[in-house]
């Protein structure tokens, strides 16, 4: 028996340690993930081929020959030696797995004097990074830049429903949660483009809340965060309405137009309404190329209606010039701010987002309806 | 209720009350429940409609209102009109009580099954029935799911469907089948095991039977409502599921019916087991089995109503505009998010032991029985299954190492779920030790029963590295975890159910079931059920998430593979559905103690008699002594006269109502 | 089932069953259902809890004030049914009927008063469930307790009925001990509902 128990050892360990489990290697808290899954490995491969071995012996050599139809086995009750035994070891196995966890968490989640903030605030179905600047200016983006090397400190909020922050090569994720702050610390080790992931199941759109992470050299960085205009386009939403949340951009800057609720608008006036404002809230911020096809904004989703060819017929309805209003731009902003009003055929209600009235500013939205308007024959 | 043993002066004048046969929708049965449920309906509508009326709302009617009333009064109407609830409604009314004597019990045709019955056997039949359709109905979204994802990019699904797919098919799963499935093995052997007539509450036995297919349909509709079936997930999370179209209440409300059928029958096993045992049967005696429903009713008890009360606050916040989970309020006055989880978790960690110590006591059965020895380590094997109950409270945030709860409270849970497999790790090396130097029957029960053994020891060694945060911060929302559901739930609890089948069909059906065919499924399940989950380790921790409609094309090869390995999987469960159906018209008829098993339930003829035993048996020695020459468990002989002198002549639950 | 009932009416019954404890059946389960129901409750104070100490609230939530002086003489009266429930089940434990009859009409009686005054109290309290997060739990928590006395109320009105009706004897009360373990538990549940919720 204990030959098969070390030829399955020789075979499965080699296995275990030869597979390319992981993808690369991306940041220092990944490499720590990376070496914890080969000490669990190397301890539970043992416990799981003992088991196994047991089982394929037993069957092996005690499994019923004919003529032992009606034979029985000795009346062994137990053995209380054996049973402290295996009590015993694997609490202290299982004992010193979570302490060893326990460093590893530790180390992991120490934050780092030189630490750079981004802000990550998510909703359906989209990211958006901002980086607070000097004088409580932000750079928003769409996509996430990263230097090489340096410690980073995500501070993560949702403006919705419960999503979650993932890139599998830094090993970390938290959830975005609405009402708190979530916080997330990655040093990137490695240059790359990586896929930042929604994790939490967040609607209809779930699978398709992705976003791009670049690790770039720090020089890179600094040569794009400053050609980023500082404030160009107002972040979605507004931060939590603690103004001391640390770190969380424009707190400071945001005007508080007269609301005190979290719903209240993003900075005013920080966007340049019309076409082309236009077209960055919707490839950008508000993620509506994520459903949406539309030739003028080079989208090609396919959830929503394709804005290039149904857009004005469906605005030219009388159903919908009777509930959306008669002109095509009361039809496209009746469309994004209540969206389910009316229905364009084809399509259910409960998939476009319907939170857009309030995380989109109404300098946003029109500048969405000019774009739309124009954009679409 | 027992017209011979109550003294006649108690006994209710039932018999001289015939009157002339009501018409058919006056009696019990479905005919009457279909009107009472329309009746229910007809109920939801005046009442929102007056209400709304009452408070000057527009529209008075509201589709939305109608079906959250609806869809509770209709199967209420249902119950009621089925005849579960007639006897209390005369009882009640301290009117005679029908039928007194026990012509609802037992069945003598196939129709009995569908009417209201208060024998556990049938009950116990019922409710395996009706939760294997639910298998195969979660089988079958399975299917497409795996179809979905046999490919990259979208196929014949849209993102909405497919999230409804697989909330759906996780839902029915869980709350249709594996936790009922193992309330109906149970309902059928445990009152025999412990020889008792029948389960302490016959008739509330009955009314759990008959919540579950109302849950189940409640379910199976929610695909008709506008907007698509519930999407968020068997977990619901907040405040997702407040802002989802009405099917998501279609969840919210046959949760609450499926959970209170579990509450019901938890409440019945565990005074069943307290008060009916038999003479000489101490708990130290009873089978392993008894222990683990012991258990499992204890947990079910005590968590159910937490994941009551969390669907009750959903269905407040999205139909009233509570604001439980709403964290946009205002200052300060903001509902909390998180709150769901712990909640939902409070309840539905328990429920992964709800679902897997009962197979713990099915397993434990088989091993004795088919290594023809004793259980080795019965006490340590009862006392761990307790450990396990009492640890289960204590783990829930394991789920939510990545919610952003605080963040101490992760280690303490790291520690109480990963200190888990010690007492689960008792009880595997105890089942090792019991074949060792055994005489192992490798016939089907025990093929599955070994098969769950070696795969749940893997799916519980992945979750003892879930429990590691670190690594489960890694893999957390992944296929790490489709596949450790998988291991625990398809390996573990689905591998018990059917080694159960396997061993007792021949005792509730009367019929052998074939053992070739028998094999045949155990073979092609066990390897095309590794073919299907085992790589899912594998893309899980390369990064694929879980509950997407579409993924990177890197993970493309990977799934195509699952989705045929699946597609096979899925074709091995008709081998079993062949083999039941075939067996139980045509299979050889089973003696009364095909496996020479020791415990209470083979000792009675195959199917046992509508009473199950003509005088009580008393337990004279452990349920488990193969190998030692001459032992008995129970032997049959008239109950003690003492007994009836000192006045328990009837059982308590078949004394008059006073 | 009529006609079922007479082609059966000659088999026998069941063996009676070992009695292996010396609880009895409908109390035991009544207990583990009262389990199942504290549960219920706890979620309910789980919701509490964060919202009040968690989200860190305050409570109540500003412009509003909870009545705590009329809840509490409510608080009385539900105790005080407490104790007519007990005098009626000790009553027709010694074979006293007028005390059962008595005892159970006041319980009814004071129950009902209790379920008036807490609706009178929603009606004037000034708030409402979808106001804010505290309005929200508070009615939740008062509100399933009062659904907890709506229900307890149902089992009284029966049991007070049979009784007058001369059901019970001084052997045969367990209809009505019953109903009572649950009765005695809701008012045990207010005083919990009432201290959290209105006191502290
Ligand atoms: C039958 C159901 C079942 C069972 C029995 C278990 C058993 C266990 N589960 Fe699992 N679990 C689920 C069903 C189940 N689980 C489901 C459905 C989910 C996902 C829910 C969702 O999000 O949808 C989940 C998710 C889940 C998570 C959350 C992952 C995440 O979402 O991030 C975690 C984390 O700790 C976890 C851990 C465990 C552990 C430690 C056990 C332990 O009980 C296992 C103990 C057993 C063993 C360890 C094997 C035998 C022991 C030995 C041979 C002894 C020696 C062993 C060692 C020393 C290691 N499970
Ligand atoms: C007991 C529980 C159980 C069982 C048995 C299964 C069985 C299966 N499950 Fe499931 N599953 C879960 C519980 C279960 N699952 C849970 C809890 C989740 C998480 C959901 C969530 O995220 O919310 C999940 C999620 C889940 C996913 C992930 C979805 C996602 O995250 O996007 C996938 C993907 O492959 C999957 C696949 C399968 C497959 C292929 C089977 C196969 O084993 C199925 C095998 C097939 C059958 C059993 C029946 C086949 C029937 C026929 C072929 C026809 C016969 C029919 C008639 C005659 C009517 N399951
Ligand atoms: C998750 C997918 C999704 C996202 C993101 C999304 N939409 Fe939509 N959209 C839909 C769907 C589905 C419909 C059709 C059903 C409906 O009207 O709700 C729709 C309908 C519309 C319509 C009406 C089209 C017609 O033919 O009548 C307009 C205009 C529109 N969306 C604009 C936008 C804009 C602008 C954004 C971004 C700010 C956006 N959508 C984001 C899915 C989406
Ligand atoms: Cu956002 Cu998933
Ligand atoms: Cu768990």
């Amino acid at each position: 028996m204990v030959l098969i128990g070390v030829i399955g050892l020789a075979i499965l360990i080699p296995i275990a340690l030869v597979i390319p489990w992981f993808p690369s290697n991306g940041s220092k808290q990944a490499g720590n993930v990376r070496t914890l899954y080969t000490v669990l490995l190397l301890t539970t491969i043992p416990i799981f081929v003992l088991v196994e071995t047991v089982v394929v012996f037993s069957v092996w050599k005690f499994r019923m020959r004919p003529g032992d139809e009606e034979k029985d086995g000795p009346p062994i009750h137990g053995n209380t030696r054996l049973e402290v035994l295996w009590t015993v070891l694997p609490a202290i196995l299982i004992l010193s797995l979570c302490t060893y966890a326990y460093t590893v968490l530790h180390s992991n989640e120490a934050s780092k004097t030189s630490e750079m903030t981004v802000n990550v605030s998510e909703r359906q179905f989209a990211f958006e990074f901002s980086y607070p600047q000097a004088g409580g200016k932000t750079v928003v983006s769409p996509v996430l830049y990263l230097p090489k090397g340096r410690p980073v400190v995500f501070k993560i909020r949702s403006l919705d429903v419960v999503h979650s922050f993932f890139v599998p090569e830094f090993s970390e994720k938290i959830d975005a949660v609405p009402g708190i702050t979530t916080t997330l610390r990655v040093t990137p080790t490695r240059l790359g483009t990586y896929p930042a992931e929604c994790t939490e199941l967040c609607g209809a759109g779930h699978s398709l809340m992705r976003a791009t992470v670049y690790v770039v050299p720090s020089a890179t960085f600094r040569s794009w965060l400053s050609s980023q205009p500082a404030n160009s386009a107002p972040p979605i939403g507004t931060p939590p309405s603690s103004a001391n949340q640390a770190g969380v951009p424009g707190a400071a800057t945001t005007p508080t137009a007269g609301a005190s609720s979290a719903k209240s608008a993003a900075p005013a006036g920080a966007s340049a309404a019309g076409v082309a404002g236009g077209k960055t809230v919707f490839t950008g911020s508000a993620a509506c190329s994520s459903c949406h096809t539309l030739g003028a904004a080079g989208a090609t989703g396919t959830i929503g209606p394709d804005l290039d060819t149904r857009l004005r017929k469906d605005c030219a309805t009388a159903a919908s010039k009777r509930i959306r209003g008669a002109t095509l731009q009361q039809c496209i902003s009746t469309a994004i701010t209540s969206p389910y009003k009316y229905i364009p055929s084809g399509f259910q209600a409960g998939i476009m987002p319907s939170t857009f009235s309030h995380t989109l500013t109404s300098t946003q939205i029109q500048s969405l309806v000019t774009f739309l308007s124009s954009a679409t024959k | 209720m027992s017209t011979t043993t109550i003294p006649q002066a108690a006994a209710p004048p039932q018999v001289k009350t015939r009157v002339p046969l009501p018409p058919k929708l006056r009696a019990p049965g479905w005919y009457r429940a279909a009107l009472f449920s329309v009746l229910g309906l007809g109920f939801a509508v005046g009442i929102t409609v007056l209400i709304r009326w009452l408070q000057h709302q527009h529209p008075v009617v509201d589709g939305s209102a109608i079906t959250i009333v609806g869809l509770f009064s209709a199967p209420l109407g249902f119950l009621v009109g089925i005849g579960t609830c007639d006897y209390w409604l005369h009882w009640a009314a301290g009117r005679p009580t029908r039928p007194e004597d026990h012509s609802g019990h037992g069945a003598h045709s196939w129709r009995d099954y569908f009417r209201v019955n208060t024998d556990h056997k049938v009950i116990g039949i019922q409710y395996t029935v009706t939760s294997f359709f639910f298998l195969f109905v979660g089988g079958l979204l399975a299917m497409l799911i795996r179809a979905q994802l046999a490919k990259p990019g979208m196929q014949f699904l849209t993102e909405e469907q497919y999230n409804g797919v697989f909330s759906v098919h996780a839902t029915v799963l869980i709350f249709l089948f594996v936790i009922p499935v193992f309330a109906g093995l149970a309902n059928f052997v445990l009152p025999l095991m412990i020889g008792a007539p029948d389960m302490a509450f016959p008739r509330l036995n009955a009314l759990s039977y008959w919540l579950l297919p109302l849950g189940g349909v409640i379910m199976l509709m929610s695909f008709l409502a506008p907007g698509g079936s519930f999407a968020s997930g068997w977990t619901a999370y907040a405040p997702l599921s407040t802002t989802m179209p009405v099917g998501q209440l279609f969840f919210s409300i046959g949760v609450q019916f499926a959970g209170f059928s579990s509450i019901f029958t938890a409440l019945n096993f565990l005074v069943t087991i307290i008060t009916m045992r038999a003479p000489g049967m101490s708990f130290f005696r009873m089978p392993l089995l008894v222990w683990a429903n012991f258990s499992t009713s204890l947990l079910v008890v005590i968590a159910t109503p937490f994941i009551a009360a969390s669907q009750f606050f959903i269905l407040l916040d999205s139909s009233l505009h509570f604001h439980f989970f709403d964290a946009f309020v205002g200052d300060h006055n903001n509902g909390n998010v998180i709150m769901y989880q712990h909640v939902f978790w409070f309840y539905s960690h328990p429920a992964v032991y709800i679902m897997m110590l009962p197979g713990f006591g099915i397993i434990s059965e088989i091993i004795a029985v088919k290594s023809r020895k004793p259980i080795f380590g019965y006490r340590m094997m009862a006392f761990s299954l307790v450990a396990i109950v009492v640890l289960g409270f204590t783990v829930w945030a394991h789920h939510m190492f990545v919610s952003g709860m605080s963040p101490w409270i992760r280690i303490p849970m790291m520690v109480t779920t990963a200190v888990i497999a010690v007492p689960t790790g008792i009880k595997i090396f105890s089942w090792l030790a019991t074949l060792w130097r055994g005489v192992l029957h490798l016939d089907t029960p025990m093929l599955f029963a070994l098969g769950f053994l070696t795969m749940f020891t893997l799916g519980g060694i992945s979750g003892v590295m879930l429990a590691m945060i670190p690594f489960d911060i890694h893999v957390s929302q992944t296929y790490f975890i489709v596949a450790h559901i998988h291991y625990v739930l398809f390996g573990g609890s689905l591998f018990t159910i059917f080694a159960g089948v396997y061993y007792w069909f021949p005792k509730m059906t009367g019929r052998m079931l074939d053992d070739r065919l028998g094999k045949w499924h155990f073979w092609m399940t066990f390897i095309f059920f590794n073919l299907t989950f085992a790589p899912m380790h594998l893309i899980g921790i390369q990064g694929m998430p879980r509950r997407v409609a579409e993924y990177a094309s890197k993970f493309a090869a990977w799934n195509l593979f699952i989705s045929i390995s699946a597609f096979i999987l899925g074709a091995s469960i008709l081998i079993f559905l062949y083999n039941v159906v075939a067996s139980w018209r045509y299979g050889p008829r089973a003696s009364a103690n095909p496996w020479r098993a020791l415990t209470l339930e083979w000792q009675v003829s195959s199917p046992p008699p509508v009473f199950n035993f003509d005088a009580v048996p008393t337990v004279v020695g452990g349920p488990y002594e193969y190998g030692v020459p001459g032992a008995v468990h129970g032997i049959f002989k008239a109950p003690e006269e003492t007994r009836v002198a000192a006045g328990f002549t009837t059982p308590p639950s078949q004394q008059r109502h006073e | 089932m009529e006609a079922a009932a007479v082609t059966h009416a000659e088999h026998h019954g069941p063996p009676p069953a070992h009695r292996s404890s010396r609880v009895e059946a409908p109390v035991l389960g009544m207990l583990l259902f009262i389990i199942s129901e504290v549960m219920i409750f706890g979620a309910f104070f789980t919701a509490y809890f964060f919202i009040r100490v968690v989200t860190h609230d305050p409570w109540p939530a500003h412009g509003t004030k909870l009545p705590e002086a009329v809840a509490g003489v409510n608080t009385a009266i539900l105790l005080s049914s407490s104790l007519t429930i007990h005098w009626a089940l000790t009553s027709i434990k010694n074979g006293n009927r007028f005390g059962l009859k008595a005892g159970m009409a006041s319980t009814f009686l004071l129950g009902l008063t209790f379920l008036f005054v807490q609706i009178n109290e929603y009606v004037h309290i000034g708030f409402a469930p979808h106001d804010t997060a505290q309005g929200t739990i508070f009615y939740s928590l008062t509100g399933l307790h009062g659904a907890h006395v709506i229900i307890g109320l149902g089992a009284l009105l029966i049991v007070t009925i049979r009784s007058f009706r001369g059901h019970y004897s001084p052997e045969h009360h367990q209809g009505m001990e019953v109903p009572g373990i649950y009765w005695h538990f809701v008012d045990a549940m207010w005083i919990v509902v009432y201290t959290t919720v209105y006191v502290l």
